[in-house]
């Protein structure tokens, strides 16, 4: 039993909404405070403000604009009011959303200011307001579950996790993809061991060979460094629980991402171009991982956590899951989905997942988080490279 | 939000249908019910295995390649009986082994 439809909010093209955040960008250190003093007096907005965008080159530039832009760009917001230093900056970053989303945007910079800040609050305190009543007129309505693209990360995991809220995850992965919609899985170092099984699953052979080398090159990276990742991998917490290899243990972790053949491997914060299941190479740190998934357009995450872990994404409504028992009782509200009963055996992973799935519909339709709930929310960027 | 409400129907769950293993969903010995797709089957332990350990669903010989949430986890260094603990005792990774520095 699989809903077809929630609601959401239509945009003029790309996927709807499952919010209608007015988001307040800062894409520059130098106003991160400016962007957090417009957001401030905007109530219901959005901070997102990067402690960064200057002073970097390369491989690391580039991804910090992607971030940007697919943090921008995200469904979620039904507008964008970018706070900037410079204006050409600002414009760059305001036409590389407009590139992949409808959005509202709008930017308020220094330069218009002559680096006035209390004047920049207030250019942006009255741009913010236009846009939160403009896009206040916006109503939910049935959209169709082909347009959710949903992000799957584990934090803080137990034998639970790989026995219960991992597999359910992944069962809530297979029927989302079969209903037309997409899902993303990251954390790459977490698949070391698990190459051989999602080299398989790869819808073409080349993706298959991708998600291999991108093992390879983290793992190396790492090892470059003087980790041995398989050296103590499983460490003696893991074998106590159970777990015997390596292979094994990324498994579990990897159940997360379900059955369903791999369309494609994205670059961190890269938007999938089409619907299936995705895997994103990027760092396995919950708050980078779950930015660059809102970056690549997820409109919710999934977040399965054994003993408990409070962290959310600002953007993205997420879901925590946890088949501990123990845990569901100590957090009884900042458990969002309780899957014990598939961990007692109660319940079979199947009729959870049924269940699972119209909570995401509910969710998606509006039904608050935790986090949501709490105001428990952060996005954060990654670097890649040093700075000049 | 039909969440069944029977009892505890099985000790143990065979994630996928092709794993050569079950895992025990609390501390097990004796005769135990394995949660197999849409069936519970029995299986008598040859030993306790406690939650989160995995104990073999077939009679299995050395070298065996053992499947676990459908995909290989390791390989079998000696035969294991059905009902025996798989762990680190009888069970190498093939990954760690094909690394720069494996670990015996």
């Amino acid at each position: 039993m699989v809903e077809k439809t929630f609601l959401g909010f239509p945009r003029k093209s790309g996927r709807p909404g499952t919010r209608n955040h007015l988001l307040v960008l800062g894409i520059n250190g130098l106003v991160a405070t400016g962007a957090a003093r417009v957001a401030a007096a905007l109530p219901g907005s959005r901070l997102v403000a990067t402690p960064y965008g200057r002073g970097q080159f390369g491989a690391d530039k580039k991804c910090h604009f992607r971030q940007l832009v697919g943090i921008g760009a995200n469904a979620n917001n039904g507008a964008v009011l970018i706070i900037g230093v410079d204006r050409s900056s600002a414009d760059e970053v305001a036409n590389g959303i407009a590139a992949r989303s409808p959005v509202l945007v709008e930017t308020v910079t220094l330069d218009d200011t002559h680096e006035d800040a209390l004047a920049l609050a207030e250019l942006g305190i009255r741009a913010g307001s236009r846009l939160a009543r403009e896009i206040s007129r916006a109503r939910r309505q049935p959209v169709s579950v082909s347009e959710l693209y949903v992000g799957l990360e584990c934090g803080h995991s137990d034998a639970s996790s790989g026995l219960a809220a991992n597999p359910l995850a992944g069962a809530l992965a297979d029927r989302l993809v079969d209903a037309g919609g997409t899902a993303v899985i990251g954390e790459t170092i977490e698949w070391l061991g698990a190459e051989h099984a999602l080299r398989h699953r790869g819808a073409k052979p080349e993706i298959g060979e991708a998600i291999v080398l991108a093992v390879a090159a983290r793992e190396a990276a790492v090892t470059a460094a003087g980790v041995d990742l398989l050296g103590n991998n499983p460490g003696a917490e893991n074998i106590r629980g159970g777990l015997s290899t390596i292979e094994e243990k990324s498994l579990g972790a990897v159940a997360k991402a379900g059955s369903r053949p791999i369309s494609g491997l994205l670059p961190f914060a890269g938007p999938p171009d089409h619907a299936g299941l995705y895997l994103m190479d990027g760092p396995s740190f919950s708050p980078e991982s779950m930015t660059g998934f809102v970056a690549s357009g997820t409109q919710m995450i999934l977040f399965t956590t054994g003993p408990g872990n409070s962290y959310c994404s600002l953007l993205a409504p997420t879901i925590k899951i946890s088949a501990n028992p123990t845990a569901r009782e100590r957090l009884e509200s900042q458990i969002d989905f309780d899957a014990s009963s598939v961990f007692q055996a109660r319940e079979t992973l199947d009729a959870a997942a049924d269940r699972l799935f119209a909570e995401v519909i509910g969710i998606a339709s509006g039904t608050l988080t935790w986090g949501e709930a709490v105001g428990e929310g952060a996005e954060c960027f990654t670097r890649i490279g040093a700075s000049l | 939000m039909s969440a069944a409400k029977e009892e505890a129907g099985w000790d143990a769950v065979q994630i996928a249908r092709n794993d050569h293993v079950a895992i025990a969903l609390r501390d097990l010995s004796g005769s135990v019910r394995v949660r197999r797709g849409d069936e519970v089957a029995s299986v008598t332990l040859l030993g306790p295995i406690p939650l989160g350990h995995k104990f073999a669903l077939a009679d299995l010989p050395a070298g065996s390649e053992i499947y676990k949430y459908g995909a290989p986890i390791g390989q079998l260094t000696q035969p294991v009986a059905t009902g025996a603990h798989v762990h680190v005792h009888n069970l190498v990774s093939q990954r760690a082994r094909q690394s720069a520095a494996p670990k015996e």
